[in-house]
């Protein structure tokens, strides 16, 4: 227990001393930086030849540092009963799946009130969850699903495809709603049958039933109790297996067994096992923790790397806890703005990723040994992962990214207008974690030591570093140049990639003849219509090898023009008292395995405590 | 007096317009977009959603006339509504969190005038002596740590080891007073070891120089005990420093809670505060600033008001 104390301090003179070094790094003179770059081009050239060591991971195998764990099923005797607090990272901003923003934390209470309509297996397929069937017309403009029977909401009123019908009305004018139901090319939903629905699609989508397992279209409300929706944010009522009980903002909010719920296990005892449940937003990491290992709470959510090495040092050193690790294909990295100098020249990008040694950084960020180096937008454990894109992801090149420098530097027609010889400028921001911070560092070492750049790190809080990349005030462009971000979801590709490489501007949509496809969430503003049309031909088919090999192009196209770099995977853990159980070993209506917790979303209806 | 109280509410009114003006002004110039906070990155998928909300929210207005109508409307106790939890009015959020950031408030100044005290005149009594220096070491100790680190100590210690108290969150009074106790109890002793230290300095320095009063001397002369001459003699005129910095602390500690209700999630003003900035939700940062500034104001105004009555002096100037 010391030690976890110990380690808390210890962070925070960490993140002093990472505070420290980034005033120096800010504030330090040409000068300090040519001092320094015999020490650096020695650290630079170790770390190439530890680089050299590193091996592509292979597709579905085990790499170093990846310790998901294990879904499987269930052999213990489940107990019906009991009460367990799930400490969450943080509040949910509302109860509202159409209006209010849902990440993880709120994942956590939502899947307790809501029913979604699809459900993603071990495998991250969907299956039906509320509904029993869905099936697509030829073109994926229309699906057609049934609703299970005999499913009534927490006020008592009955669920029809009429209700999905009343929904819809809602969702249109809901914020998050509206931005799946775009994104989504949904258009029209009928009620084609009492317990019958049929969506109806401006554009084909074939992975249309993805979202219907997210929020903001997939989790299903009751319309009548929607009509007023500030009533239903302090009331909500969906067909889940817990019914809301009340919520203290910032405090607690509590949720009770649904004794009416229509689910039951696989040896038809009625779910959800347990009683009650309390979800804490404790936005501290440590305070968390320690409330999970003082019993305040049964259950820690973290996305933080440094959490889950705290918990694998408690629970080796003896705390009765268990982890239960998910790491998936979020992962962290950052973008070059391509439409602003001197990220517009490839050589520069390339560069700059060869120049950044991805271990130390992924040191840096505290994942030596949780997480996995990233290499593309999908995680070696994913069914989407490209081995071939992992090998031609640029590696850490010192030599190679020193000449591609020397290259841009060089050359009259340089696009950021400075005279031949004299050295880039970029901003190279990131919000301020002292993690992050310490990360930058690493790559500002490396870069600098080339004596060709000079490197302005900054540091904003998560909405300023967001608004500056969005660039709403012009025209979606923002105002970034090396930028630090996370990227893709353990949803189907398309619903974070197809965006995220769309025409990021109505000048380039216009210019690629498409000028109605404008995407803000193209942060990179990086566009080839190479990927675009790969891209829409991946929601044009369901036929998993032909997406895949639409997948697996981007991937490579990606790894040529580097719009982007890559840092590691991010990990994500429910850290758990020994007798929570079930976590991982939920199953589906049809009896297939879920996906456990992925982000650390749990699914609660099947937990139960040991006795 | 009339016109000490007319020219005090006229100073009072004048600092709260600067303090409003001000603070809207910095909060409507912090960087990042509020309507980009409420329809989170994922949801700005088109521009016109977003210009939507931002006309919603009233951000197309130039700040003057957004601040001209938040004073209007704050004047009558109207405070606006919150971004982001939507419909959940600003002046309610005050209202709900005020009383769990004033009990810790409360407790943290008991807590510590409970330990100040009787350490601030046992450094008098004994000036320069192991006691004292003793005394003073505790005092030192206790304001060079940061309150923060004095709680992860805390749960370290009464959570996680000794497994006596909750590691975090809030039980309600109406919960109970023990429950509630069980969680109140860390935060504010972590919040009070600061004031701890300043309170006992200020009452040994003020102590000793009472001592040397003729007062003292006389009492001692009668034969008095010194517990009785410490206690019943010296220690009132010694507090008068004491009650003025209480007031001024008491206020600032309403707006100064931030770290340990974050660090003990606690859903006081400082936990709404923060998250607020967070999520760039203006209206409640406002309302949260100001409400602090005006009890600030206020208790400030209060505690001038009764040095005037108290004292004739400070009345005539």
């Amino acid at each position: 227990m010391t030690e976890r104390l110990d380690g808390r301090l210890a962070r925070l003179l960490a993140a002093l001393a990472a505070f420290a070094l980034l005033v120096a790094a800010c504030g330090g003179s040409s000068d300090d930086t040519d001092d320094a770059a015999p020490e650096d081009e020695t650290e630079a050239a170790e770390a190439e030849e530890e680089a050299e060591d590193d091996d592509v991971a292979e597709a579905g195998e085990e790499a170093e540092g990846d310790v998901d764990t294990e879904i499987e099923e269930s052999t213990g005797e489940r107990v019906v009963g009991g009460e367990i607090a799930v400490g969450l990272e943080a509040e949910l901003p509302g109860m509202r799946p159409w209006e209010d923003t849902c990440a993880s934390s709120c994942y956590n209470i939502f899947v307790t009130i809501y029913d979604k309509l699809m459900e993603s297996t071990e495998t991250g397929e969907y299956e039906p969850w509320l509904l029993e069937s869905i099936t697509p017309n030829e073109d994926f403009t229309e699906w057609v699903g049934t609703l299970r029977s005999g499913v009534t909401f927490h006020n008592g009123v009955d669920l029809t495809a009429q209700s999905l019908v009343d929904m819809f009305a809602i969702q249109q004018t809901g914020s998050q709603s509206q931005s799946q139901i775009a994104a989504s090319n949904l258009a029209t939903v009928e009620a084609t049958g009492d317990l019958e629905v049929t969506y109806g699609l401006s554009q084909p989508n074939s992975a249309f039933p993805a979202y219907l397992s997210r929020a903001q279209l997939g989790m299903v409300f009751e319309p009548g109790a929607a009509a007023d929706g500030d009533a239903f944010n302090a009331a909500p009522v969906g067909t889940g297996p817990f019914v809301f009980e009340s919520r203290d903002l910032d405090n607690e909010t509590i949720v009770t067994k649904n004794a009416d719920y229509w689910g039951t296990d696989s040896d038809g005892t009625q779910l959800p096992y347990l009683d009650k449940i309390s979800f804490r937003p404790i936005p501290d990491e440590g305070t968390r923790l320690d409330a999970t290992l003082s019993g305040t709470t049964q259950v820690a959510h973290t996305l933080r790397q440094n959490t889950i090495r705290d918990s694998r040092a408690e629970r080796d050193g003896g705390a009765e806890i268990t982890l239960f690790e998910f790491q998936g294909n979020n992962v962290g990295g950052g973008m070059f703005n391509v439409l602003v100098p001197p990220f517009d020249d490839i050589r520069v990008r390339k560069a700059l990723v060869q120049l950044t040694p991805q271990d130390q950084v992924i040191e840096a960020l505290g994942g030596t040994g949780i997480s996995l180096p990233g290499t593309q937008w999908f995680s070696p454990d994913s069914p989407w992962y490209s081995e071939a894109a992992a090998a031609a992801w640029p590696q850490f090149d010192f030599e190679a990214g020193k000449a591609l420098l020397e290259e841009y530097v060089n050359d009259p027609e340089r696009s950021d207008g400075k005279a031949v010889g004299e050295k880039i400028e970029y901003e190279l921001s990131c919000p301020p974690d002292p993690t992050l911070i310490a990360a930058m560092q690493v790559g500002f070492e490396v870069a600098t030591s080339t004596e060709l750049v000079d490197i302005n790190l900054t540091n904003y809080d998560q909405q300023t570093h967001i608004n500056y990349a969005l660039g709403a005030d012009n025209g979606f462009v923002g105002s970034h140049g090396a930028h630090c971000w996370r990227f893709s979801d353990d949803n189907d590709p398309s619903t974070s990639l197809n965006p995220a490489f769309a025409p990021p501007t109505a000048e380039i949509a216009a210019a690629a003849g498409i000028p109605d496809v404008v995407s803000p969430l193209n942060f990179a503003n990086y566009f080839d219509g190479d990927i675009f049309q790969a891209a829409i031909g991946a929601i044009r088919t369901d036929n998993f090898d032909e997406r895949y090999a639409l997948y697996e192009s981007i991937s490579l196209k990606i790894a040529e023009d580097v719009p982007v770099w890559w840092s590691g995977h991010t990990a994500t853990a429910l850290i758990t008292d020994d007798a929570v159980m079930g976590l991982v070993s939920w199953e589906l209506p049809s009896g297939t395995l879920g996906q456990g917790m992925p982000n650390a979303e749990g699914r609660w209806h099947q937990v139960w405590l040991a006795g | 007096m009339a016109r000490v109280l007319g020219t005090r509410l006229l100073r009072l009114v004048a600092t709260l317009f600067a303090v409003t003006f001000l603070s809207f002004l910095m909060t409507a110039l912090l960087p990042g977009d509020p309507a980009v906070a409420v329809l989170g990155v994922e949801g700005v998928q088109n521009e016109e959603l977003l210009l939507e909300v931002r006309e919603e929210l009233g951000l197309n207005d130039p700040i003057p006339v957004r601040y001209v109508n938040w004073l209007g409307r704050a004047v009558t106790g109207d405070l606006g509504e919150s971004y982001i939890n939507r419909g959940v009015p600003v002046a309610q959020t005050i209202q709900e969190r005020i009383p769990v950031t004033a009990q810790l408030a409360v407790m943290a100044i008991i807590i510590a005038l409970v330990l100040a005290i009787p350490l601030g005149v046992l450094g008098a009594y004994k000036e320069s002596r192991w006691p004292d220096t003793a005394s003073s070491a505790f005092a030192q100790i206790a304001l060079s740590v940061p309150n923060f680190i004095t709680g992860i100590f805390l749960i370290w210690l009464f959570s996680v080891t000794l497994r006596w108290l909750p590691a975090s969150n809030w039980n309600r009074l109406g919960n109970g007073v023990v429950d509630n106790l069980k969680t109140s109890i860390m935060p504010a002793t972590a919040l009070a070891m600061t004031q701890m230290a300043i309170f006992s300095r200020l009452v040994r320095s003020d102590m000793i120089a009472t001592l040397q009063e003729n007062f003292v001397l006389a009492a001692k002369a009668k034969g008095l005990t010194d517990r009785f001459i410490l206690l019943r003699h010296a220690l009132r005129p010694s507090s008068l420093s004491l009650m003025t910095i209480l007031g001024i602390n008491f206020g600032a500690l309403l707006g100064g809670t931030v770290v340990i209700e974050t660090l003990f999630a606690i859903p006081g003003l400082g936990f709404r505060l923060i998250n607020a900035i967070s999520q760039r939700d203006i209206m409640v940062i406002q309302g949260i600033t100001v409400f602090i500034a005006v009890v600030y104001v206020v208790i400030n105004t209060v505690v001038d008001l009764l040095y005037a009555a108290v004292d004739p002096r400070i009345r005539r100037s």
